[in-house]
């Protein structure tokens, strides 16, 4: 039975990566697609860790690791040129 | 009913409770009218749903490195998401581009910025 909720667990977050990818072409102002770039960053290190696990490999999660902090900073930079029009 | 028997339908209730959090941000990411409002849908999917599905991982691996790992990324998480969504809010308050906050009935936040000036 958990493999079957772990498939489904799969299948449900690559699916959920739609409405990221429809708001970021439709999304009316910069900070929507912002959000939604945010958004799916945290979904594929969702399915990287949920993925880790099925394989039972550690490597996987290293990766998931290194794309949450890339994302965190991803989000900060363009958060502050949106802001003052520097990143620095 | 084994110890291992709990271990496991405990890690599938957290697993389906994280994935609802993912899908109720994702929900509101196409519903909501607003860059605020989605905004904190999508605050969700970091802290509730990745945070659930991280524990839920760790529930069921124990203390592996795989497990230590999830917990790890979920405090991560949980502890960025937050601060994340606070500095989009800021800039995209700022940047004067929100067609939301026109409508709002209370807007404390330009009146403290005018105040600081």
């Amino acid at each position: 039975m958990s493999s079957i909720l772990l498939s489904f667990a799969l299948t449900f977050m690559a699916f959920t990566l739609v409405p990221c990818i429809y708001r970021l072409i439709k999304g009316p102002t910069l900070s929507d697609r912002v959000v939604a770039l945010d958004a799916m960053a945290m979904v594929i290190v969702v399915i990287l860790g949920v993925y880790s696990y099925v394989r039972d490999s550690v490597f996987f999660m290293d990766v998931a690791l290194v794309l949450a902090i890339i994302a965190f900073v991803g989000t900060i930079a363009i958060a502050k040129y949106i802001d003052k029009g520097v990143v620095f | 009913m084994s110890l291992q028997f709990v271990i496991d339908i405990l890690s599938d209730l957290i697993l389906l409770i994280g994935l609802f959090f993912v899908f109720l941000g994702m929900v509101g990411l196409i519903r909501m009218p607003d860059v605020y409002n989605r905004l904190h849908t999508t605050t969700k999917i970091g802290t509730l749903g990745a945070f659930g599905v991280m524990i839920s991982l760790f529930v069921r691996v124990g203390f592996e490195p795989i497990g230590i790992k999830a917990l790890t990324l979920g405090l991560f998480l949980m502890l960025t998401a937050p601060i994340a969504a606070h500095m989009i809010g800021r800039a995209a308050f700022h940047h004067g581009s929100s067609y939301g906050i026109d409508n709002a009935v209370i807007d404390d936040y330009k009146e403290a910025c005018e105040r600081l000036k």
